[in-house]
């Protein structure tokens, strides 16, 4: 295994409150398969970070460790230092997209974003917000059936930026856009990350991961192979596939 | 909790899964009863005893499709992923099944209801036209409504059980009909001193179409199925793992 491991947060002690993400020798199992093996990283509040990896690298199955929808067998996946379950009015803080097709076909999309606030206790002025923030709005009565699939990762983001959240994590979010959303999807993130906030994206759409990040972590086989800066980690002139795939060993899956 | 409540209420009033339920509830109740009446002899349905049994349709279209919408309440969001934006809003996950507990009961009673009320119009409206002589009292009619709906709005909450425990949506809504036209029937047929303590039956000695149990001990034995079953897949919901 290369020992690659730059550390995203710096030696200058950053103080829990600064620690957007952080894995400590996550382990999650099924059976005899490790999805993720002893996985450690930590994302410094700010940062935009790609999660790299080929499929079925245990990319997603880390994400929903995070956002406590599976519990892991071992270690701790925490989010601003606490469990995401153990967090007060947690879609304030942390916002998220696992799937682009979470939704009721028949539901439309103003009714799926007034259900989730509701249910977080938000007012549903704020649904007429984030519905005008991804440009849904005249969409907003149709049922989700009738959207298209760009659409349907824009009322995904929709959702998740309901309670206002310092972190997102979007999972394969560019996946299946036109150029014209990956090119809003990327203007979103840079503006989101531009505030101060974080943001943790997982892909295996290199390019448009190297015009977008600045710190990347890359996992295979449920292992952790690098994390850092994305300018240390290419600062020999290579491209961020050239090390990407020299570390994942180039196998086609 | 008041939110979550306000967003299962809308949950199921966004979509028209509720919506065909009822009309599929309201067909099945009016085939059926045209069906026994009709099909029946005169002499068959005088007395008072087998009037009641003709009821029986409403009372356990009640109970099944209460059910059917109990289990649908959770089924759906898994079948559709909207479990994951639901559980990320509230990962503690148990206001989620309160509150589906909570509307499913509300919705149980309206079919509950609503089915016994379109049975027994129905039934009166055949029985006048055949001239038949309404057996029934106001006090007949009143367990009807009120215990029909108790036992729909029980088996409604069963249903948010089973559908949490079986998650699979098709599983859990042909099996919730298959022990009720199956299961339940079959035993009544050839162990009734079984049969007539199943959650189906109960319901119906609850609503006063049998007198195999008496009223109160059908209550409770379908107060201990529902909340038995709530409990199991409560206790599955609050730890299991959503792909």
């Amino acid at each position: 295994m290369i020992d690659q491991t730059l550390s995203v947060v710096p030696p200058v002690a950053a103080t829990l409150s600064e620690v957007a993400v952080s894995c400590k020798g996550v382990t999650k199992r099924y059976g005899e398969l490790a999805a993720v093996d002893d996985v450690s990283f930590s994302l410094r509040a700010g940062t935009v970070t790609g999660y790299l990896g080929p499929n079925g690298a245990g990319k997603t199955t880390t994400l929903r460790l995070l956002l406590g929808l599976a519990e892991p067998t071992a270690g701790e996946a925490l989010v601003f230092g606490r469990r995401y379950r153990e967090l007060e009015q947690p879609i304030r803080k942390v916002g998220a997209v696992l799937e682009s097709n979470d939704f009721h076909p028949a539901r439309s999309g103003r009714d799926h974003l007034r259900m989730l606030a509701l249910a977080a206790g938000l007012p549903l002025g704020r649904v007429e917000e984030v519905l005008e923030l991804v440009e849904l709005r005249d969409a907003a009565k149709r049922r989700v059936r009738t959207y298209s699939l760009g659409m349907r990762q824009r009322l995904g983001l929709a959702a998740a930026l309901l309670g206002d959240p310092q972190l997102l994590i979007l999972d394969e979010p560019a996946n299946g856009l036109d150029p014209a959303g990956v090119r809003w999807l990327r203007t979103f993130l840079q503006q989101f990350a531009g505030e101060g906030r974080t943001v943790l994206v997982s892909s295996h759409l290199l390019a448009e991961v190297a015009q977008t990040v600045d710190h990347v972590v890359i996992i295979d086989h449920g292992r952790l192979l690098a994390r850092g800066r994305l300018d240390e980690l290419i600062n020999n002139g290579q491209s961020l596939e050239d090390v990407y795939l020299e570390l994942t060993g180039a196998e086609i899956s | 909790m008041i939110g979550q409540l306000r967003s299962e209420l809308l949950k199921q009033r966004s979509t028209e899964t509720t919506l065909y339920l009822f009309l599929a509830m309201f067909g099945l109740v009016a085939l059926a009863v045209t069906m026994h009446v009709v099909a029946l002899g005169a002499d068959d349905l005088s007395s008072r005893t087998r009037q009641l049994e003709v009821f029986q349709v409403g009372s356990r279209a009640g109970m099944l499709f209460a059910g059917l919408a109990g289990a649908l309440a959770i089924t759906a969001e898994l079948r559709y992923g909207t479990i994951r934006p639901t559980f990320l809003v509230t990962p503690r996950r148990g206001p989620v099944l309160a509150a589906k507990l909570a509307i499913g009961v509300l919705v149980g009673l309206a079919f509950g209801l609503i089915a016994e009320a379109l049975m027994a119009g129905d039934a009166v409206v055949a029985f006048t036209a055949r001239g038949i002589d309404n057996q029934l009292t106001g006090g007949d009619y009143l367990q009807l409504l009120t215990g029909g709906a108790a036992a729909a709005a029980l088996w409604a909450v069963a249903g948010v059980g089973v559908g949490a425990l079986v998650r699979n949506q098709v599983a859990a809504l042909v099996g919730l009909c298959a022990w009720m036209f199956v299961v339940e029937s079959t035993s009544e047929s050839f162990v009734p001193g079984f049969g007539r303590l199943l959650p189906g039956s109960a319901g119906l000695a609850l609503a006063g179409n049998s007198d195999e149990l008496s009223a109160a001990v059908a209550a409770l034995l379908l107060v201990l199925y529902a909340a038995a079953l709530a409990a199991v897949g409560w206790r599955a919901t609050l730890h299991s793992d959503i792909a």
